[in-house]
């Protein structure tokens, strides 16, 4: 007898809806705005490491969808990658390649290289044709030391001292180039990308909310999630809680949760049964 | 067949030139998305093998796949078959530039030395054509320095003369060309391998400058 | 997303979360149905629910209802409101070149009681929020409702007065969504679901 049960995913992209959304479009009904992350997003060298930044707003169209969303993913212990572009694919490019690292870590035991994250990413997005939007700024410290790398949605790398991407990028370059100096130090370098996101939050209407900061070094990482809060929100000043039967209700039905207990009672007291009963 | 929008292009000023002992290979710097700079200090004079470089214009997701495909192609054919030639690399890079035409957007000047030939300097252009030229140049930058080249050049010119020729050359071709500019990178190579030289934006020669 | 309209709205409260979504199935301008729930219970403490296109309402409901079964049987336990946040989102992405037309919302409590809410765009991207999660074709207007009512710490009583009168305010103001309205409270101890009176225009 055949199994008619719905298969379980194998993984990898299903293109099954396309006929179907095709001819949709086709009447009219077009497809919803997916969630980008408008985005200001930068990464700097300095004397001991990597320093990423990022700013926290997700918008779906010109609606804020996400006030404090995270943009710094992680890839390995030694390597965060900073994602810019259509929110879903820099969440799940990152994942998906963050297990892929494990996965080779395992197999050779040793500590994953920049290089490999950045060529498997590159790869990736190059098969793809730019259609994953994903553009990514990968900072880490392996055994060749800090590296920094941006890789765009078509497949292409540059390896840089320091780099900006997203909607907001020339709003921070433009702090960059003015401010950067090789071997900065720690206070200064977190400074600058604090700065340099501020500066895409104001001026970038696709960036907003808070900074969030990730500073890799050869022993540790430290991720200052929410390093800055430049926009708080203002006390609100009055309370809008309505009493309570305000809202006119035609049907309610409860349902109370039951505390299901498990107990195992042992019937037999005789332990015949048992392996080494003599 | 243009790029795709967003896709990072090389605007480009590439040049490879043979000389005695070897070829001498020059490129600006600058890659752009649209009218925005992403990188200004580009590296645009990839290695493939030892003594084997590829010069890299177009789109710069295409030519990077298209250069890291070959260079584990002349990697592999190294350890089984030895030193490779640079009309082998250059074979390798037209048979994929030709065959996928339709999605590459790649014009790529393979140079180097091999014991065979010496120096030798390969031009392939967007359909995938294969060119051995004396000297070749691509790029956008290109079309502003043909006249300057064809007048300039001359046989057998000694490494000094070359050096000029290409840092000349380019430093005309980005006055010009809005998506070239940066700096002048070049390499040597000879049998002895590759010898890199730098030339920041601030010490480009100057022509007239209005 | 506007073919058949709908809207769904889910909030954080003391120990309490509650999830609501009007009733209209539409065809574009002609209204079908006062009776489509767009919500669904996964777990005896976790909702989830699938405003947008009506098919994909519906098919995405049964492949989540096998999905959280078959995660049951193999877990022996139910699923956390957080697992199967990702479990939404992986399953939306596999259609990246294809969505599903709709915008899914997780609402429930986790194995301490804890409340969780969060919703996904059509393909997969997970905003976990901390107050309200809004989806459907009133999400400008929800939007508005809800950052000027909410207020942390609500109890259960008064978070159900507060996402009621979000959800219907901001539906009133949608001419493809309204027609009824239901709102599930889910508490520790008990889940309470109530029927609104609402404007059928």
């Amino acid at each position: 007898m055949t199994s008619r049960l719905p298969s379980q995913a194998k993984g990898g992209f299903n293109f099954d809806n396309h006929v179907r959304n095709a001819a949709m479009e086709g009447k009219g009904a077009a497809l919803p705005k997916a969630t980008k992350t408008g985005t200001t997003i930068v990464g700097l060298i300095y004397k001991d490491g990597v320093v990423l930044g990022a700013d926290t707003r997700a918008t779906a169209g010109p609606i804020v969808a996400d006030k404090n969303c995270e943009k710094i993913h992680y890839l390995a212990p030694n390597m965060y990658c900073c994602g810019a572009g259509t929110a879903a694919d820099t969440e799940m490019t990152t994942s998906l390649i963050s297990s892929q690292l494990e996965l080779h870590r395992l197999a050779t035991g040793r500590q994953a290289r920049i290089v490999t994250a950045m060529t498997l990413l590159k790869q990736m997005l190059f098969k793809y044709q730019g259609h994953i939007g994903a553009a990514l700024i990968l900072g880490g410290v392996d055994i060749s030391g800090p590296q920094l790398y941006t890789i765009y949605p078509h497949g292409s790398t540059d390896k840089l001292p320091y780099v900006t991407m997203g909607s907001g990028s020339l709003n921070a370059m433009s702090v960059f180039e003015s401010r950067w100096t090789p071997n900065m130090d720690r206070e200064s370098a977190i400074e600058l990308v604090k700065d340099a996101i501020e500066a895409g939050i104001f001026n970038d209407l696709g960036s907003g909310s808070n900074v969030d900061v990730v500073v890799l070094t050869k022993d540790k990482v430290d991720v200052l999630r929410n390093y800055a809060r430049p926009n708080e929100r203002g006390v609100k000043e009055a309370s809008y809680v309505f009493r309570r039967g305000t809202t006119q209700v035609l049907k309610t039905s409860i349902r109370d949760m039951v505390d299901i207990k498990e107990t195992v009672e042992s019937i037999a007291t005789s332990t015949a049964m048992e392996v080494d009963a003599v | 067949m243009s790029l795709k929008p967003g896709e990072v292009n090389l605007g480009t000023s590439i040049m490879a030139v043979e000389f005695k002992g070897g070829v001498i290979i020059g490129a600006d710097s600058r890659t752009t998305t649209g009218s925005y700079i992403a990188n200004r200090v580009t590296d645009k004079l990839t290695e493939v093998h030892d003594t084997i470089y590829c010069c890299r214009s177009g789109s710069a997701a295409d030519t990077q796949a298209v250069a890291d495909i070959v260079h584990y192609y002349l990697q592999m054919y190294a350890v089984q078959n030895g030193a490779p030639t640079v009309p082998l690399a250059a074979s390798l890079f037209q048979e994929l530039c030709y065959q996928n035409k339709d999605n590459l957007m790649a014009g790529i000047i393979v140079a180097g030395w091999d014991k065979e030939l010496g120096g030798s300097v390969w031009n392939i252009p967007l359909g995938g054509s294969l060119h051995r030229q004396p000297f070749a140049i691509g790029g956008s930058g290109s079309t502003y320095i043909y006249g300057y080249c064809d007048a300039q050049f001359k046989d057998d010119m000694s490494r000094e003369e070359c050096i000029d020729f290409v840092k000349n050359s380019l430093a005309l071709a980005m006055a010009r060309d809005g998506s070239s500019g940066g700096v002048i990178r070049m390499a040597v190579i000879t049998e002895k391998g590759v010898e890199r030289i730098f030339i920041p934006g601030n010490e480009l020669p100057v022509h007239w400058e209005g | 997303m506007e073919y058949n309209g709908g809207a769904v709205v889910a909030m954080v409260g003391k120990n309490c979360v509650a999830i609501a979504c009007d009733k209209r199935l539409g065809v574009q301008a002609m209204t079908i149905s006062t009776e489509f729930k767009k919500i669904f219970q996964a777990t005896p403490k976790t909702y989830l629910g699938l405003p947008g296109l009506a098919t994909d309402v519906q098919t995405l409901a049964e492949k989540f209802r096998f999905k959280i079964n078959m995660y049951k049987l193999k877990e022996e336990r139910e699923i956390e409101p957080r697992t199967l946040a990702h479990l939404v989102s992986s399953t939306l992405y596999e259609r990246r070149f294809g969505p599903w037309f709709t915008e899914p919302v997780v609402a429930g409590l986790d194995k301490n009681n804890n409340p969780f809410i969060c919703n996904t765009d059509t393909i997969g991207c997970i905003n976990f929020a901390k107050d309200f999660v809004v989806s459907g074709t009133s999400t400008n207007q929800l939007y508005g409702m809800c950052e000027s009512l909410w207020e942390p710490d609500l109890e259960p009583e008064d978070l159900f007065e507060t996402i009621s009168q979000a959800l219907m305010n901001a539906v009133d103001r949608d001419c493809l969504a309204g027609w009824g309205a239901e709102v599930v409270v889910i508490t520790p101890d008990k889940i309470i679901t109530r029927t609104l009176k609402s404007r059928m225009d």
